[in-house]
């Protein structure tokens, strides 16, 4: 059965038709990634996968369940998401943001977390002093550190030095083996895309 | 907490001094301020304890809730711009408060004229509410309403012939000459609730600085908890204006001021910022009595006065409190 999975999609931001007729499943164990130039629309595909937006026409189901039909806290419990450009205006410490809303299991694993994304430097620092690459780190552990079947990140390598680059891929690597469904948006070209398992080009 | 107690101490210690101020110069001050019952029946005695100690306590009462009031429309508007005056709350409650006294069916500082003030109120939040579509909108629709009705009190007020007029416009402006006993007996409660479901909300907040698609992802919605902060801070803004009128400011600067001292979390920042809230009115209600006497100045233009320049030193001070 495909973790993720979109039936002739469409979805309109504004007045554009940004994506029309798009499908495809995603199977568990696996790492997908989505390309294609800016404007393509593969934001708001990640949107739609989250519940963020609604579809035009089409259906998207995880794990089996048409996501229209199950509450916030179910789409929560099956899918993380990691989402771009970050912007913080309150000075919370990094462990605060990360902590936020989190169960008593995902809080126990914040350590670990820090560590994994080599955060220690500047995790009591607060978020507001961070560069965007840090930032981004911050939001990605913030998805991370939650026990979900899915996770959905969007651009998580865009503002990444080369050495956090293969930390993000190899914990993402890892998670995979653990048999985890991670759908990566990305506009670089499909050549830096090897880490992944599957590359859907939104153009073709 | 070291730092609360002392907010607390300077607030007793003026709270004291404040009760020596005022128009009538009353002979042995100190002796019935640290004697409480000596001459029971004195006008001195009256003076103090039936007119000023009331008011002193009006003053801390509706400081700490506007203090509070002002945590929770910064919080969950996730805006350092964000009070009530700019939500349309703080207008709302005034139209209501106004249609009440002008239709004959409250007096100021009543309890119906808290129920009027409380149904204006959470109409007007619960209309801006109702068209934003984001945090940003409920800003600017907003300052939109509360224009609109600001609009109409002030047209309504230069139109009305009747004798008290004068009053409703004088207390539109915000005083709290106008404070009795009794309207300490509809804040208190009042700020004892609303502070407390204010508290329990106040982790939900915390989650709105995530942003609302961020707070979505993790299982919650946002404008749900918006909601119920905005039924609070309606509340508390509700019956700070129907007993004292508008006060500028002190909503906005309160929680500013409190961020600065402990940080953002809304939690501890109810507390802070109440506190604020209280010795910030409580100093202008004290220098309106005591800088011209008998004359009061507008309390409004003191807490600007007194707020302003407070908010621009630590804004400046603690630069990453608000990027």
């Amino acid at each position: 059965m495909a973790m993720i999975s979109l039936q002739d999609v469409a979805i309109t931001r504004g007045r554009r038709l940004v994506i029309d007729g798009f499908s495809a499943a995603l199977e568990a164990g696996t790492i997908t990634a989505i390309v294609g130039p800016n404007g393509c629309g593969k934001s708001s595909l990640l949107a739609a996968i989250a519940g963020d937006i609604p579809l035009t026409r089409g259906e998207i189901s995880l794990a089996g369940r048409d996501i229209s039909e199950i509450s916030l806290s179910q789409q929560a419990e099956l899918r993380s998401v990691v989402l771009q450009n970050r912007n913080y205006w309150l000075s919370y410490t990094v462990r605060e943001v990360i902590a936020m809303g989190q169960n008593r299991d995902a809080q126990q694993r914040m350590d670990a977390i820090i560590e994994v994304l080599n955060m220690t430097t500047f995790a009591d620092q607060s978020v507001t002093t961070l560069s965007g690459g840090q930032a981004q780190r911050v939001e990605i552990a913030r998805a991370l550190i939650r026990d979900s079947e899915i996770y959905l990140l969007d651009e998580p390598l865009a503002a990444q030095d080369s050495q956090s680059k293969s930390r993000v891929i190899s914990i993402l690597q890892k998670l995979r083996d653990q048999g985890k469904t991670i759908l990566v948006i990305a506009h670089s070209d499909k050549q830096s895309l090897s880490w992944c398992d599957h590359v859907i080009d939104t153009l073709a | 907490m070291k730092r609360f107690y002392l907010l607390v101490i300077a607030l007793a210690l003026l709270s004291l001094y404040a009760l020596s101020l005022g128009a009538a110069d009353v002979a042995n001050v100190w002796r019935y301020i640290t004697h409480p019952l000596f001459d029971i029946n004195s006008p001195s005695h009256q003076i103090i304890w039936e007119i000023r100690a009331p008011r002193i306590a009006a003053a801390i009462l509706v400081g700490s809730c506007l203090g509070i009031a002002g945590v929770l429309a910064q919080g969950s508007t996730n805006n350092p711009l964000a009070d009530p005056a700019i939500l349309g709350t703080s207008a709302g409650a005034s139209v209501g408060v106004l249609a009440g006294v002008l239709l004959n069916v409250v007096t100021i500082g009543s309890v119906g004229a808290v129920i009027c003030a409380s149904i204006g109120a959470l109409l007007a939040t619960l209309f801006t509410f109702s068209l934003a579509r984001s945090a940003l909108q409920l800003i600017t629709i907003g300052i939109g309403v509360s224009a609109i009705l600001t609009a109409v009190v002030g047209l309504v007020l230069s139109m009305a012939t009747r004798a008290d007029a004068r009053s409703v416009s004088f207390w539109s402006f915000g005083s709290l000459a106008l404070v009795t006993p009794r309207t300490l007996l509809i804040l208190l409660p009042i700020l004892l609730v609303c502070g407390f479901l204010a508290w329990q909300v106040a982790p939900a907040v915390d989650l709105l600085s995530l942003g609302d698609e961020s707070v979505r992802h993790i299982g919650h919605d946002a404008q749900k908890i918006r909601l119920r902060a905005f039924a609070i801070l309606a509340t508390l803004v509700a019956v700070t204006v129907s007993s004292v009128g508008s006060i500028a400011f002190l909503a906005l600067a309160a929680p500013h001021i409190a961020r600065y001292l402990v940080g953002p979390r809304n939690r501890t920042l109810i507390f802070y910022s109440a506190a604020i809230g209280a010795l910030i009115l409580l100093f202008a209600d004290s220098a309106s009595r005591a800088l011209f006497p008998p004359n009061e100045l507008p309390i409004g233009l003191l807490t600007s006065l007194l707020g302003a320049p407070i908010l621009i030193l630590t804004l400046k001070k603690g630069g990453d409190v608000w990027r």
